[in-house]
């Protein structure tokens, strides 16, 4: 699951011209440490939906890897 | 130190005395102001001020094609014009520069532009009566320090750019930061005021610390749900929550501190509803391109909660605009962009509801042939249109969902 989550990050980083990560640890945070923005965020949460049918941020933010991680093991 | 204006990502912490040393020493002035600095943007605009030259501001990610819709050029240069020094005397302090603010002249201009129902974004031009209404000036307000979460081209920011600087206060941008970033500004210069989109206090959120400093928060733009609110308070608790309703014609028109919207006893005859839709009389609304009958459709469905006095509540949008965290989206202004794409045969662009940003762009495409791929349109649509209104989310079809009639589906 890690290795999907770390590339459907990537896509949303690739869509816009940013730096792909080589790995993710579950104590990275989306916006501190990757970049990301509101924009990102929202595309983040589609993907993440399309994948697992699960919306990340539907009981507030979500702010780490390991967060969303969490989840979506506990789905 | 009197600061005017700070912002840490490009490290730049400028005084007011700054401010007014660089203003006596301009002697060009370019009506169109397009920077992606927030400082001369400010600049811009107090200069035109002080002269009583018109100005024009335009978004700093606005791509070629968009300005050559707007305004028929992409390149300003040559109306960059000398400034009459004799005609224009050198500011000597703070209190002298906000009190010539104060007096600009009758004829001084300053044109926004809204998002648009029509494809192209819609020129609406203010005076400085109709663009300050809004604005308190008071004693109790002279040591405000702002926090500006705002595009400084757009409505709102412009609203908080008046406050704070009829004020004389400071203003600390913290648009663009991270929440930690945004934070530590807080903290470190005693942020007093705020006032963000609901998308902006949501990626606050959740916080374990708390900020006294903070004793306004102000929020507008899209509907603000009450766990945002209950949230806010408690890392906020000395903090007013207000939630306003601007538009780009009108500026800010009510507050209110909850959902519920009241007006105030001079614009009894200057509001009323038409089949639930919010109207408001002219005479509160700036000069646009397309003419306005007596009663300016807002497009802003409502619910009346009593007549007399009138108080309501906003339920949705009439037409099709889409929000995007507080940016309003026209679909057809972006249809019109992606069609553009010789490969692309039809396209329909529709939101999709979404935790973090209200809503969110999203399109179906029929290719006429397989080599085009989503970010090789992506890629395209950066230069013709704004960041916030390119499609998150493409999808390759073979024909286009529609409703029964015929018609496009929106959602």
């Amino acid at each position: 699951m890690e290795l999907k989550i770390l590339d459907i990050i990537n896509t949303v980083l690739n869509n816009r011209g940013k730096t792909n990560l080589s790995s993710i640890r579950p104590e990275m945070h989306l916006r501190n440490d990757i970049g990301m923005d509101s924009l990102d965020l929202a595309e983040l949460t589609v993907r993440i939906e399309a994948e697992y049918d699960i919306d990340i941020f539907e009981d507030g933010l979500i702010n780490t890897v390991g967060e969303i991680l969490e989840k979506l093991k506990n789905n | 130190m009197d600061l005017f204006f700070e912002t840490r990502q490009q490290g730049v912490i400028l005084t007011w005395d700054i401010l007014i040393n660089d203003i006596n020493n301009s002697t060009t002035y370019n009506p169109y102001c397009k920077s992606d600095s927030y400082y001369e943007t400010f600049k811009n605009i107090i200069t035109s001020m002080l002269i009583g030259e018109k100005i024009i501001l335009l978004d700093s990610d606005f791509t070629d094609s968009e300005l050559i819709n707007l305004t028929e050029h992409s390149n300003f240069s040559s109306y960059t014009q000398e400034i009459d020094k004799k005609s224009f005397p050198l500011i000597q302090n703070k209190r002298e520069l906000i009190s010539n603010l104060r007096e600009t002249s009758k004829n001084w201009k300053i044109t926004l532009f809204t998002s648009g129902t029509t494809g192209i974004p819609k020129k609406v031009t203010h005076n400085y009566d109709s663009i300050t209404r809004f604005v308190k000036i008071s004693d109790r307000n002279s040591d405000n320090i702002w926090g500006f979460a705002y595009n400084p081209t757009h409505m709102a920011g412009i609203q908080v750019f008046y406050q704070a600087v009829l004020n004389g206060n400071t203003i600390i941008k913290l648009f663009g930061l991270t929440p930690n970033e945004i934070y530590r500004e807080i903290k470190e210069n005693n942020i007093t005021h705020i006032s963000a989109t609901p998308t902006f206090y949501r990626l606050l959120l959740p916080c374990d610390e708390s900020f006294q400093s903070v004793r306004r928060i102000t929020s507008g733009g899209e509907k603000f749900n009450k766990k945002t609110i209950h949230q806010l308070q408690d890392v906020f608790p000395e903090a007013k929550i207000t939630n306003v309703y601007a538009t780009t014609e009108t500026g800010t028109l009510f507050a209110s501190n909850n959902d519920i919207f009241s007006i105030k006893p001079e614009y009894k005859n200057l509001i009323r509803t038409e089949n639930d839709e919010l109207l408001i009389h002219n005479s509160l609304i700036g000069n646009t391109n397309t003419n306005i009958n007596e009663w300016y459709n807002t497009g802003d469905l409502i619910e009346i909660i009593t007549e007399d006095p009138l108080r309501f509540k906003f339920i949705s949008r009439k037409s099709d605009m889409i929000n995007v965290g507080g940016y309003k989206v026209n679909p057809l202004e972006v249809e019109e962009a992606i069609l553009t794409i010789p490969e692309i045969k039809n396209v329909r662009v529709f939101p999709k509801s979404n935790s973090v940003l209200g809503n969110i762009i999203c399109c179906e495409v029929v290719c006429v042939n397989e080599e085009i791929s989503e970010s090789s349109i992506r890629i395209f649509l950066q230069s013709k249109i704004q960041e916030f209104k390119i499609p998150r989310i493409i999808k390759f079809v073979d024909e286009l969902s529609t409703t029964r009639t015929g018609k496009i589906k929106r959602t």
